[in-house]
């Protein structure tokens, strides 16, 4: 190779050398201090390359599949067998399910609970993906022109997979709960009665962190806590960027006396997803009719009358009168509330 | 620097053809950020932004400048979305490096010359390694970065060869410096 190339030799480029590694070092200062300057322009390169990742998103999807068969093809036996042993538990599981969330829908109208906040989803297709070194990130078709913004927790039918790094107009990029980026407070609750009883103090909360392995690493608030492998964990809402309760994995030992989480969802598998827009509203003040008092069966107190004028030039305030609640009946029932 | 003059050439074709290190440069490093990745992201996309600036560096300084290095670095910076800077110092510390040992990396062949090559990424990708534990203030895994290199070197021999088509087609040699 070296006949083939003729080379120059001399160089007369030592000086811009010296003012480039400056350069170079400034750059990296600077996009420690200011790495919005460079996200804009990754989201506008981003927007400009969505139409092509669109077009070679189904050949990529077709070659990756085709690669998972033959790698999964000898396996098939086997995890059928799994499969439908895992099926036969999940279904003994869902009777039990459909009968506790009966159970808890009864409790929570007993109790007036104030429903959890609706979360407004947008429907996102992946259309890339790159796992680099230093950053394991996909690209969803859905920016801020579909009210995709910043910070937005992203799901698909398992779990959580990540969140919103950038937002473009058309495209935005995913941050997975695996990068060495991703850190997000959990909640780590107990999966058996066992786990339970070791976990006296209840939930454990966490930091979850990435480390660009598959399993990000589970730090804990409190070094007291007993953990055990299979305890779940989902996002605890703290700080309110993300909505709490979202599942994200189970806990599994990494083999140094620490705790990883083995994640729900498959972000090498994923295709649509979905994206939560989760902006904690205020919650409304109840009406009269669903304070405590009221849902015991006491009368609230009755307002003062509004006072006298001699020549009232408009309608007198009309004082809020307790609305009837649906559920009143049953609910201010003392049998009800005794039970 | 006196370069070759090819019979025909205007001005303006000799500006364009000075040009393709720079460019080549720039299409390896979108080529290889593409979001596109096969095998479900378990094989990193290779570094190909930096065999250009390897190979000019040796071939035609006087065209893969240090300003061109930095160009390609910063242009691999914003396509790979990490951590800003990060690849254009480790460029630019490659060229140095390259630039300083040119004569050795030049008289390199056959399976000497990629060596020679995964020498020269090893350095870019240690760079790399240790200016993000510097920003993150601890040791990322090593696996990753590995993989990285790896598969820069796996592409050397068919991006090298393109590039060298390129290289005798377009670009040519200086003549003043043979």
């Amino acid at each position: 190779m070296a006949n083939a190339w003729k080379i120059a030799r001399k160089s007369n480029a030592q000086l811009p050398l010296v003012i480039v590694i400056a350069l170079a070092v400034v750059l990296v200062l600077l996009g420690k201090a200011q790495s919005g300057l460079f996200d804009q322009a990754r989201m506008r390169v981003t927007d400009w390359m969505a139409p092509v990742l669109m077009k070679v998103r189904a050949p990529v999807q077709g070659f990756d599949r085709w690669m998972g068969s033959v790698s999964e093809i000898f396996s098939v036996y086997e995890q059928n067998l799994k499969l439908k042993e895992e099926n036969a538990r999940l279904r003994q599981w869902r009777n039990v399910a459909i009968v506790l969330q009966g159970r808890v829908g009864r409790y929570q109208t007993l109790l007036h609970a104030v429903p959890a906040p609706q979360l407004n989803a947008v429907l996102a297709r992946v259309i890339g993906r790159a796992s680099r070194p230093f950053l394991q990130t996909m690209v969803l078709d859905a920016g801020r022109g579909n009210q995709v913004l910043p910070g937005e927790a992203v799901v698909d039918a398992r779990g959580m997979i990540g969140r919103i790094y950038l937002a473009g107009q058309r495209t935005s990029w995913v941050i997975l709960l695996t990068d060495i980026n991703s850190r997000i407070p959990v909640t780590v609750a107990p999966s058996s009665a066992k786990s339970a009883a070791g976990m006296a103090q209840g939930n454990i909360q966490a930091m979850m962190t990435g480390d660009n392995t598959g399993q990000p690493a589970l730090e804990m608030v409190s070094r007291l806590v007993t953990l055990h492998a299979g305890d779940q964990v989902v996002s605890s809402g703290d700080g309110g960027l993300l909505p709490p309760g979202l599942p994200i994995g189970t806990v599994v030992p990494d083999g140094h006396d620490g705790w990883r989480v083995s994640l729900l969802a498959d972000p090498a598998s994923s295709q649509d997803v979905e994206v939560l827009n989760f902006s904690k509203p205020p919650e409304p003040l109840p009406p009269t009719a669903q304070l405590p008092a009221e849902a015991a069966g006491l009368k609230p107190m009755e307002p003062p009358p509004p006072p006298v004028t001699a020549a009232p030039t408009a309608p007198a305030p009309v004082a809020a009168k307790p609305k009837p609640v649906a559920a009143a009946p049953e609910a201010a029932s003392g049998e009800d509330v005794d039970r | 620097m006196a370069t070759l003059e090819r019979p025909g050439t205007s001005g303006s074709l000799k500006f364009l053809t000075a040009l393709v290190p720079l460019f080549c440069g720039l299409l390896c490093a979108f080529l290889s950020n593409i979001p596109v990745s096969l095998l479900g992201g378990v094989v990193p996309p290779p570094l190909l932004a930096l065999v250009p600036v390897y190979y000019w560096c040796l071939v035609r300084p006087d065209l893969m400048t240090p300003a061109a290095a930095l160009t390609v670095g910063f242009a691999e910076d914003v396509l790979s979305g990490g951590p800003p800077g990060v690849w254009t110092l480790a460029f630019v510390l490659t060229y140095a490096l390259v630039a300083r040992q040119r004569d050795s990396f030049a008289g390199l062949s056959g399976l000497a010359a990629v060596l020679g090559f995964a020498a020269a990424a090893l350095v870019a990708c240690a760079t790399a390694w240790l200016t993000v534990a510097a920003l993150h203030g601890h040791l990322p895994p090593l696996a990753p970065i590995l993989g990285e290199l790896a598969m820069t070197v796996l592409f050397y021999i068919p991006t090298a060869y393109v590039i060298g088509l390129l290289h005798h087609r377009l670009v040519g040699a200086s003549r003043g410096d043979i």
